[in-house]
């Protein structure tokens, strides 16, 4: 056993891990953030895709030791006050979620995207998802989801 | 009429707990004092087995194991039951479940599985299913390995091929494809006064109700199934999967009891589409008409029948396409196999046949010298066309518009100038 430290959605946590947990047991198992999905474990499917330090990283390719220290933010996490974030609007507006089990992973994918490049063409949007499987959308609402996302983004920005 | 819905982008209902990480589906659930069930499954595909769990059980966080000597009524199955909840005597592919380890942690489950000694005698298997057709091929079941046959009779095939102008032969294989839905199977079950409840994500929550009542010999009504967010199936969660053993599980332990399948696990558990074996004559006269057409199609439902019948049902009506044709001869097969059963998948037999029917429609069309698209525009059903089975078509049928669409689209005619 071992005590790591870690702030996740802005809150600081204090965690017991096992040597050989990894951040994504971390999240769901310890503290109950569900909304992190496990398809594979083995870092193919990306529906764990969570925000360390900026970076889109697989939870399920990340030890738990790892994340000491580090700045997480997950599903639970991009939501601001009561409003949804623009790009959770934008999936929803899109019909980008069917079954949405890769939902979570995609939208996390889609913002450390759009981070670093607010205007994205649609093939960087292809890229930037490229980590993430959905096996019932096609892709295609997804990727006008995040290009409408962009836009929201940008608006946001012009109007401060 | 003023439409709210037709016509209209709706949001979805589910969509804003799914976008906000708050859709729960079955790995999700916790429980106090639950507990977890790990599944042992075979490694061979064919053999006698024998199990010893009295090394396993003896570790320490091992609350039960459970094997065949537990279940009340030890089948299942959509169409025949031919499922063992827990193969009792005989395993038939890889994957096949001989136990269910409950401990207290994930962990332990795991230890104990690798515990449990498995004896396999191995026995011939058969893995092709022209193989298994055979009279003296191994038996995956007891009877014959030939499930279903499927005939399809519309007047007089060898006479029409005669008067065809051309006629072209092929043979055609598709393959076995997992749905590979996004969300690993998992589920939950306890105990509610003399109640079970099983929580999973499941296509028939009615239909797993009834089979877990069964397997269990309870009444249906002491069996609550919920259904939570499904993540994902394509026809690949209409078999029963942990649903009975968490069951059993939570029945015989009285507590919450939770398993959650690898990736690995779930390509073991659950269906996959039927590879099937399409041989296609096809038969048209001088003026491109087709005139006959004769198919035999085998598809391979490896070790369970799932819903082959209904499958190579399908396949076999839907053998001709969307064409007319005044002489059809179809004849479909299920077959067992010791490969991994095959069941439903989006199309549920009417995707593989396209692979076989429009190869041989490009092909006799070249042999006329007609291009493709107008081939197809001289034979494919419209309103009035009666099919193969003998149902006249009476409501809207655009298939033309769509081919002539299509046949836009990708700029035909520009395409194939000079080419025929």
């Amino acid at each position: 056993m071992k005590v790591i430290q870690l702030k996740v959605n802005g809150g600081v946590y204090k965690v017991d891990i096992e040597e050989d947990m990894r951040l994504l047991d971390v999240l769901r198992d310890k503290l109950r953030l569900t909304g992190t999905k496990e398809g594979c474990g083995e870092g193919e499917c990306g529906a764990c895709t969570v925000i360390m330090d900026g970076v889109s990283v697989n939870a399920c390719m990340v030890m738990a030791f790892q994340a000491e220290g580090k700045e997480i933010i997950t599903i639970e996490g991009i939501q601001r006050k009561d409003e949804l974030h623009p790009i959770q609007r934008a999936f929803l507006e899109e019909g980008a979620v069917q079954c949405g089990f890769c939902t979570p992973g995609m939208i996390l994918s889609a913002k450390a995207l759009l981070d670093r490049n607010p205007s994205p063409s649609r093939k960087e949007i292809r890229e930037g998802i490229s980590g993430n499987l959905c096996r019932c959308t096609g892709y295609n609402q997804i990727i006008t989801s995040v290009e409408k996302a962009s836009q929201y983004l940008r608006r946001e920005e012009e109007e401060k | 009429m003023k439409l709210e819905v037709v016509g209209k982008s709706v949001i979805r209902v589910d969509g804003l707990a799914k976008i906000t990480g708050k859709a729960i589906y079955p790995q999700d659930l916790f429980m106090d004092d639950m507990v977890f069930g790990k599944t042992l499954r075979s490694k061979k595909p064919h053999a006698h087995v024998k199990i010893d769990i009295s090394k396993a059980k003896t570790i320490p966080g091992v609350i039960k194991i459970l094997t065949y000597k537990d279940v009340p009524n030890n089948h299942h199955g959509v169409l025949l039951k031919d499922h063992e909840v827990l193969c009792s005597k005989k395993v038939r592919a890889i994957g096949d479940p001989l136990a269910f380890v409950i401990a207290v942690t994930e962990k332990i489950a795991k230890r104990a599985i690798e515990a449990i000694e498995v004896t396999y005698e191995e026995i011939k298997g058969v893995f092709d299913p022209f193989e298994a057709m055979k009279e003296d091929a191994p038996k995956v079941h007891d009877g014959s390995n030939i499930i279903y046959h499927y005939k399809l009779r519309k007047g007089d095939v060898e006479a029409a091929f005669e008067k065809c102008h051309a006629v072209v032969e092929g043979e055609y294989k598709t393959s076995m494809v997992d749905h590979a839905f996004l969300q690993p199977e998992a589920g939950l079950a306890y105990k509610d006064g003399d109640s079970i409840v099983v929580c999973v994500a499941t296509q028939y929550p009615h239909f797993d109700q009834l089979e877990i009542a069964e397997a269990l010999i309870m009444p249906l009504e002491k069996i609550k199934v919920i259904n939570t967010a499904v993540g994902g199936a394509f026809g690949g969660r209409e078999d029963i999967t942990m649903q009975i053993h968490l069951a059993l599980a939570a029945m015989l332990t009285g507590k919450p009891v939770k398993t959650i399948y690898s990736r690995e696990e779930s390509f073991e558990a659950h269906s996959k589409r039927h590879p099937m074996t399409m041989y296609y004559k096809t038969g048209a006269n001088s003026e491109g008409k087709l005139m006959a057409m004769k198919a035999k199609i085998i598809g391979d439902t490896g070790a369970y029948a799932s819903w082959a019948i209904n499958v190579l049902r399908k396949a076999g009506v839907h053998a001709t396409g969307p064409y007319e044709i005044p002489n059809v001869k179809i004849d479909s097969y299920a077959v067992y196999t010791n490969n991994p059963f095959a069941g439903a998948m989006r199309g549920f037999g009417a995707a593989q046949v396209p692979i076989g029917h429009e190869q041989q429609m490009d092909m006799l069309a070249e042999k006329l010298a007609i291009d493709p698209i107008t081939f197809r525009l001289i034979n494919c059903f419209t309103v009035g066309s009666k099919t193969a089975t003998g149902q006249v078509l009476e409501e809207s049928i655009p298939l033309q518009n769509c081919i002539e669409a299509v046949a836009e689209a990708m700029n035909f005619s520009k395409k194939t100038e000079g080419a025929v």
